[in-house]
């Protein structure tokens, strides 16, 4: 994208005040390609040297990583694993919501409530991960249920909290207005308390999903029945070192595509009434 | 014929406990069909509170309200706030379609109607966001007019904008209210403001209590540069500075 930039960009008439400025920020911004670049070839020659080092049975090189990715997508496997641990994940999520939703909302709503889940909540929220994934190991145990339970352990207490937030951030003087005008309970609840917690909500997920699908793929190392988790395992016990390493990049990546691209863009687009997010979607 | 009627209207807050306090003492008046009156009063003395009585947000102490609707069903208000109070989610036209009860096409013709009147039928897709606040407040007047309301009700709707804006808005207010004849009851602390808009002023004191009740016999359309308006709002402020000094002689 930036070679397209500065490519199309044509050579700027003396006249252009910003045309200096302009050639700083191109420079500027070459510059850094060419670091990101260096960093990555670093990366890669430390990886070449390392398999060098260790051997490549244990540490195989990147092309043999590579070619080991290329037969996993061609051979049909990755699509069906990928998908069925992305299911997992968001079956999770599914499952944090329908419980954690309602005590955020008692939690915002109540100082009752509050005072009754809070501390439960807060520490729910700051145990390990890979505890959650060992507690849904023991009660699953080789099971697809396993990782969902992991996944809603631990996106739940940040799914409470947020809403809990969002309910305290709702505009009083709308719900007066909304009265004023003798609108209903309901109608008040949809048009000004769900779109209130609707970022907190969606500011919890893009947190949780960070977390919960690394926690995901490691609850199905230990105990799934398929998924990309699975897929490690059974590798790793056929000692083929190249395909473990293959998959976990495969998953790091599709993971990012779908965290950065996804997600972001149906916040952006379920947002779109923020005048900031507004002005750079013109 | 009266659509709004109080009686002996008294409203305290925090009743029973240490820190009651009396706002509103033995308030009577009546509003007639099509008139536009205006509270006005020191900040503090209750409009405010008032008229979220009489709008139902509040709950009163003791005293008697009533209003009678055209239709004969429940009395339809609509309200117009210090700030805009507009859902930014929703753009214009569905914030004013939101305080709508159907969605008739006669009910989006009226709505757009609204919107034309305070010049903003382009801004229809906007969101509050993307307006100035005096542009959002014209939003706020025109949503309170396209209910038809029985009853409309303005808590000092123009003090948070600049000047000129407020002219602006004062004078187009005055337009729509004479095509339309709504009742009105607009609350203010600027008396040159209700004397300018208004059939008939009452003022309320510190303490909650009706001081007087003025009525304003001015030709319309009333301009700040009319001088027999000028002269009107030199003698309604002077009654008001005279309430001031005898509230302060009485609390010494
Ligand atoms: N919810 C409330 N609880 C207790 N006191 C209140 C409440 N609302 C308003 N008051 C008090 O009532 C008095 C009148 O307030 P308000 O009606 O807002 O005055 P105005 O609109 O004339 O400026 C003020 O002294 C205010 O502090
Ligand atoms: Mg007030």
């Amino acid at each position: 994208m930036t070679d397209q930039l500065v490519g199309a960009a044509p050579v700027a008439p003396p006249a252009d005040p910003e045309a200096g400025a302009k050639r700083t920020a191109r420079r500027r911004r070459w510059r850094l390609t060419g670091l990101v670049i260096l960093g990555w070839l670093a990366l890669y020659g430390v990886w070449e040297y390392g398999s060098w080092w260790f051997g490549s049975r244990l540490l195989p090189t990147p092309y043999e990583v590579l070619l080991s990715a290329v037969e996993i997508v061609e051979s049909g496997n990755f699509l069906t694993d990928f998908s069925a641990s992305v299911l997992k994940t968001f079956a999770g999520f599914g499952v944090a919501a329908a419980v954690g939703a309602p005590i955020g909302y008692l939690m915002g709503r109540y100082n009752y409530w509050r005072a009754f889940f809070h501390d439960g909540v807060t520490i729910a929220g700051t145990i390990p991960a890979i505890v959650y994934a060992v507690m849904s190991l023991i009660v699953f145990g080789l099971s697809n249920l396993g990782p969902i339970l992991a996944v809603a352990l631990v996106s739940a207490p940040y799914i409470a909290l947020n809403v809990a937030e969002g309910i305290r951030g709702v505009d009083k003087s709308l719900v007066t207005m909304s009265e004023a005008f003798g609108r209903t309970p309901q109608q008040i609840r949809k048009e000004v308390l769900i779109p209130t917690i609707v970022p907190y909500v969606f500011a919890a997920i893009r947190m949780c999903f960070a977390v919960a699908w690394k926690v995901e793929a490691l609850t199905e190392v230990f105990g799934g029945r398929n998924g990309v988790g699975f897929q490690i395992r059974t590798e790793y016990q056929l000692y083929d070192i190249a395909a473990v390493l293959a998959w976990m990049f495969l998953f790091i990546v599709f993971m990012l595509i779908i965290e950065r691209l996804v997600l972001a863009k149906s916040e952006a687009r379920l947002l779109s009434w923020r005048p900031q997010e507004r002005s750079s979607a013109l | 014929m009266a659509v709004l009627t109080i009686k002996n209207l008294a409203k305290t807050f925090n009743v029973g406990t240490p820190k009651a306090s009396r706002v509103l003492d033995d308030i009577s008046f009546d509003v007639r069909g099509g008139t536009f009156v205006s509270i006005v009063g020191p900040s503090g003395c209750g409009k405010s509170t008032l008229l979220n009585i009489i709008s139902g947000v509040e709950e009163h102490t003791s005293g008697d309200i009533s209003l009678t609707s055209d239709s004969g069903g429940p009395a339809r208000m609509g309200y117009v706030f210090q700030d805009p109070r507009l859902l930014p989610w929703r753009s214009v036209m569905k914030n004013m379609m939101y305080v709508q009860n159907d969605r008739s096409e006669e009910t989006v013709a009226r709505a757009r109607k609204y919107l034309d009147m305070v010049g903003l039928a382009k801004n229809a897709d906007f969101f509050p966001g993307q307006l100035s606040g005096g542009m959002q407040q014209r939003v706020g007047i025109a949503r309170a007019f396209a209910v038809e309301p029985d009853l409309l009700l303005m808590d000092e709707p123009f003090s948070h904008l600049d000047a000129i804006t407020a002219r602006g808005l004062r004078a187009q207010l005055q337009d729509i209210w004479a095509q339309s004849k709504k009742t009105v009851v607009f609350v203010t602390h600027d008396v040159v403001e209700a004397v300018e808009l208004s059939d008939r002023i009452i003022v309320l004191q510190p303490g909650g209590r009706i001081y007087e009740d003025i009525t304003i016999d001015l030709p319309r359309p009333r301009r700040q540069t009319d001088p027999t308006v000028a002269t009107l709002q030199a003698e309604v402020l002077g009654r008001l500075e005279a309430m001031k000094t005898l509230s302060r002689t009485a609390a010494a």
